[in-house]
């Protein structure tokens, strides 16, 4: 009778002691994301998948200097300068190998235009390994911008820090 | 003491210098400046507008060294190192004196090394790195020269058809100004207004479209002027660099490509200086002409004519069949029925091979390699040939204090030699004389021009001879022999002959007496005339008569890439004898059978003699004087076999078509006019399937069981052996007779043609490089401004050609060069084959010209 009691004592009493901490994050709200529903801000100076900036009469900034290549430590970038209608310098062809990319800055550190930025996007994963190679045309911001919050706010920095736009 | 220790010194005393530089102690000839004398020793100081060809101005002052006793900073590319001089190239002051330099010329400089074409071997660039400050004090706005489009933020303009200047860039140390006048001669550039608003710009209504154009941007220390050949292109730390020789000029200039090794593409040649041969400039066509090799109508796979037309094989294919016919004429009608021409431009292995091959394989004498020249002599060992065999060295003509050019444009066809002789007039002070049937540009630093009437050759030079006995110029002795074995002839009557005058000949007469060095030199004119020989015969008269041989030189200039490649290793019907003992000794035995040269193979094959030609990089349809001789002859071949990096006439016609792969893929030796042999290293891999001339000769000669004649070890040793044959034939002894024959004077035809090549071409090649026919893309007929005046012509107007063969339709250029009634034609556009326009049986073709009313 005694070994009945105790077991019953241990499923309700001892148990839900041992429960107490996952109880307690019952009534919590709750440390994960509802992710891909749900996204985390990432901090401003998160080096995510690369974009590349425009001038605000929406020009790219790029001119196909080829310093960003140079100073990538995994060799990712390859481009390919031409001349445009006004003799203009700027790139035919310019992609970055995201796979090779090891995240480090070194191209926005590099880049004496203030064209090519690490951005906040990390969600570019795929099943076939050319889609890793990002052209000219899918980096390239839109323009006119959509207005992100968080490009905005790192618009703001790089204004703080001096770098200004295009005066028309 | 100093004496003892420089050869050159001691036979020719110059004073020596002593100085200290930097703590070490310097001797330098007198005359020398402190930079020479630094640079000497290895002790580099930095220069912007210092040129090692040009002389000093001394205008960008970053070159500032410290000299004892002078209280101030000098610039030591021009100040004279004298003795006991104590210089300092890096103490304080100096090193402030730098950085004050680069912050003033930084000034005004716009910074856009991003977009900047020189970014990476910026000198500017580097030596801010190196001396500058990394900050800046100026508050200004920069000057900025802009450009009538407001919206762009570049400031580029063009000033010529490969020409891109930015003057915003430009740090005005006048180079680009200074070796287009000075080494040059030409004045299309120019400097502008003065202040901070001085600019570099081309002289108003002109173009910069000279020949050497393209070493202005080479020189230029900074982006200031780029060209379009590199234009954007790509960055040059991403490019490899290989050394290699220059494929369309005849001195081969020492160039340098840079490559991208994975796109197994060149992206530009530069000069590697070399002071014997092209002093670091390049002409256009080296620097533009290697575009070819990347052009897209490369010929990529082998071609045999199917039913009429033409259809991509593969190699074995190819191969089997020219080894099948080859040996089935050969057994049948014997190994004298087939013939092969080669191109001069080839490597010595190449060419050796096709020579090994047709005489050890094929038993067939039938090579040649001259297939622009008309009515050849059939045997090899002529005065011509003989003084085409003399030495000549390019840098004598430095220190020559007399320099004839005798029928030769040199602009059109020896690039180096002509700057060259403008160094040595501009530096030296040398005399020059030029003998040539129509003006030519070289003559404007002439002392005295020539134009005599075309066709008068001899006349002109036994002229010169008659005035040198009758004005007792030479001594009585040699004057006696002269006049016992050749006779006197009147010297009023020569003249009028040649149509000069009896004081212009005299004139030369006594420069070539009283020169202590002569560099007497010819050209095409003469090979290319009917008449060589009895020319040649007069020029070693005149040789012999002032003794031209011992006061210097007297030579006749090959004219292509490996042209005396292929002298000397005899791919000629009948090689010089000494050539084919060699011969003998290496292969054990050489074909007795009969040989034929380029004209007696044409012939023959029109006669359906010969049966087979196998044509090795040559395009005879374009440049062989006679195009209807030169077609039904090939066309007439039973079996006609062309190897050429392009589709070109002489492909069209051929039955089997093999790709060849142009000097720039391959490793390959070159031997210049002055017998000096020199590599070419492969920057690229054969593009398509092509291979090279000497790969094809091996895989034919190993279709028939030959190929250990073809190793490539014991084939290197036995062209080293041939090239080693150092005798030059003598000239002759004796005076000879000159009888040259005359045309038959024909009706209407009244003015003499001239086929030449543009300034900007060469050869039948050049015309697929993009740049070089932004310069020239489209035949012309160059005639005087006389001329155009009677025919009522203005520049651009067409003009019909009409000879006695043919009609071309073409548009005119009027000349500011020529000033008689003549018409040169270029031979390297095939959009018009101006060879149609010759007959090979003429000495001078003559044409008539008249307006095309539309
Ligand atoms: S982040 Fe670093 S590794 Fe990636 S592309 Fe830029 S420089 Fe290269
Ligand atoms: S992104 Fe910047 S560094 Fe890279 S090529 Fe363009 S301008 Fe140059
Ligand atoms: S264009 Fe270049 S070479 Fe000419 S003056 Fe200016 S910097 Fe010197
Ligand atoms: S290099 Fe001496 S002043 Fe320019």
């Amino acid at each position: 009778m005694n070994e009945v009691l105790k077991a019953v004592g241990n499923v309700f009493l001892k148990m839900p002691l041992g429960f107490v901490v996952t109880l307690r994050h019952f009534f919590k709200k709750p440390v994960t994301l509802d992710y891909p529903y749900k996204k985390k801000p990432m901090t401003p100076r998160y080096r995510g998948k690369h974009y590349l900036e425009r001038y605000d009469d929406s020009t790219e900034r790029c001119v196909c200097c080829g310093l960003c290549a140079a100073a990538c430590p995994a060799d990712a970038i390859y481009m390919e300068p031409e001349e445009n209608e006004k003799g203009e310098r700027r790139a035919k062809i310019y992609e970055i190998n995201l796979l090779r990319c090891i995240f480090c800055g070194f191209c926005e550190e590099a880049c004496p235009e203030e064209a090519i930025f690490l951005g906040q996007d990390y969600e570019f994963s795929d099943v076939n390994r050319n889609a890793f190679i990002y052209t000219k045309e899918e980096m390239l911001v839109k323009h006119p911008r959509k207005d992100n919050p968080f490009k905005r706010l790192y618009r703001r920095v790089r204004k703080v820090h001096g770098v200004t736009d295009k005066i028309s | 003491m100093a004496q003892e220790t420089n050869e050159k010194a001691a036979a020719t005393p110059v004073t020596m210098v002593t100085l200290t530089i930097d703590g070490q102690s310097v001797t330098v000839p007198k005359g020398k400046t402190v930079l020479e004398a630094a640079r000497s020793v290895g002790i580099d100081i930095p220069t912007f507008c210092h040129h090692p060809k040009l002389k000093s101005v001394g205008s960008c002052r970053i070159c500032y060294v410290e000299i004892e006793k002078m209280p101030k900073l000098q610039v030591s590319c021009a100040t004279e190192a004298m003795d006991g001089m104590v210089v300092s190239t890096n103490s304080d002051q100096v090193k402030q004196g730098r950085r004050a330099v680069i912050e003033f010329i930084l000034l005004n400089h716009p910074l856009d090394c991003p977009t900047c074409d020189k970014g990476g071997e910026c000198d500017l660039q580097n030596l801010t790195f190196a001396h500058g400050t990394d900050d800046s004090r100026n508050d200004f706005q920069k000057t900025r020269f802009r450009e009538d489009d407001m919206s762009t933020t570049f400031d580029d303009k063009s000033i010529g058809p490969e020409i891109v200047l930015n003057r915003n860039r430009c740090i005005l140390c006048y180079k680009c100004v200074r070796s287009n006048k000075d080494a040059f001669g030409e004045y299309d550039l120019g400097v502008y207004e003065r202040g901070n608003i001085a600019q570099i710009d081309s002289a108003p209504g002109e173009q910069v479209d000279n020949p050497f154009s393209g070493n202005l941007v080479e020189i230029c220390p900074v982006g200031a002027l780029t060209n379009r050949d590199w234009r954007y292109k790509i960055r040059v730390w991403l490019t490899e660099t290989t050394p290699s020789v220059d494929n369309f000029q005849s001195s081969g200039s020492n160039i340098t490509f840079s490559k991208e090794r994975q796109k197994n593409k060149i992206y530009r040649v530069t000069s590697r200086p070399n002071d014997d041969i092209d002093d670091g400039w390049l002409p256009d066509i080296t620097r533009y002409g290697y575009q070819i090799v990347n052009s897209p109508d490369r010929l990529k796979k082998p071609l045999i004519k199917k039913g009429g037309t033409q259809v991509e094989v593969s190699w074995d294919e190819a191969l089997d069949t020219i080894a099948k016919r080859l040996a089935n004429i050969k057994d049948s009608k014997g190994s004298v029925c087939i013939g092969g021409l080669a191109a001069p431009s080839l490597d010595n292995r190449s060419l050796y091979g096709f020579s090994k091959f047709f005489r050890k394989v094929l038993h067939s004498n039938n090579v040649d390699y001259r297939s622009d020249c008309r009515m050849l002599p059939s045997s090899s060992d002529t005065i011509c040939s003989r003084l085409a065999m003399q030495p000549f060295s390019i840098s004598d003509l430095d220190d020559s204090d007399v320099i004839v050019v005798f029928g030769s444009d040199l602009i059109r066809e020896h690039h180096n030699e002509y700057l060259r002789m403008r160094k040595a007039f501009n530096f030296n002070g040398a005399r020059l004389f030029s003998i040539t049937p129509y003006a030519v540009k070289a003559a404007d630093i002439a002392e005295l021009e020539v134009v005599h009437r075309p066709g008068k050759e001899e006349f002109v030079l036994q002229a010169v001879c008659q005035a040198a006995v009758e004005d007792r110029l030479v001594d009585d002795q040699t004057a006696g022999r002269f006049r016992e074995q050749v006779g006197n002839v009147d010297l009023t009557e020569l003249c009028r002959s040649a149509g000069i005058s009896t004081d212009s000949v005299k004139q030369i007469a006594r420069a070539l007496a009283s020169g202590k060095k002569i560099s007497f030199v010819v050209g095409e004119i003469v090979t290319r005339s009917r008449e060589r020989e009895p020319i040649a015969a007069a020029i070693c008269n005149l040789n012999k008569l002032f003794g031209l041989h011992d006061k210097g030189q007297v030579a006749i200039l090959a004219r292509y890439a490996n042209s005396k490649g292929a002298q000397k290793l005899g791919v000629v019907p009948v090689p010089h004898k000494m050539l084919v003992d060699k011969m003998n000794v290496l292969w054990s035995e050489t074909p007795s059978c009969e040989a034929h040269n380029t004209d007696a193979m044409l012939a023959l094959l029109k006669k359906e003699e010969i049966d087979s030609l196998f044509v090795l990089g040559a395009n005879p349809m374009m440049v062989y004087p006679d195009l209807q001789f030169a077609r039904e002859g090939l066309e007439r071949a039973d079996f006609l076999v062309a190897c050429d990096l392009f589709e070109t006439e002489t492909t069209q016609l051929a039955d089997v078509v093999l790709p060849l792969c142009s000097w720039a893929e391959y490793d390959g030796d070159y031997v210049n006019l002055e017998g000096r042999n020199q590599t070419a290293r492969a920057a690229i891999k054969p593009i398509g399937e092509s291979r090279t001339g000497f790969d094809i000769m091996a895989a034919l000669a190993a279709r028939f069981e030959a190929s250990d004649l073809f190793e490539v070890d014991a084939i290197e040793s036995e062209i080293s052996q041939m090239l080693a044959i150092a005798d030059t034939p003598a000239l002759p002894q004796e005076y000879t007779q000159v009888r040259a024959s005359e045309d038959k004077e024909k009706d209407g035809f009244d003015i003499p043609l001239y086929l030449c090549d543009d300034p900007h071409h060469s050869g039948h090649l050049t015309e697929k490089s993009p740049s070089l026919a932004e310069f020239s893309g489209e035949a012309y007929a160059e005639i005087s401004f006389d001329l155009a005046n009677r025919l009522k012509l203005r520049n651009g107007e067409s003009v019909r050609v009409e000879s006695p063969v043919g009609k071309i339709i073409i548009p005119v250029k009027i000349s500011e060069i020529l000033n008689t009634d003549v018409v040169l034609l270029p031979r390297n556009f095939s959009s018009t084959p101006t060879t149609a326009l010759m007959m090979r049986k003429r000495r001078v073709d003559m044409v008539k010209l008249s307006k095309v009313d539309d």
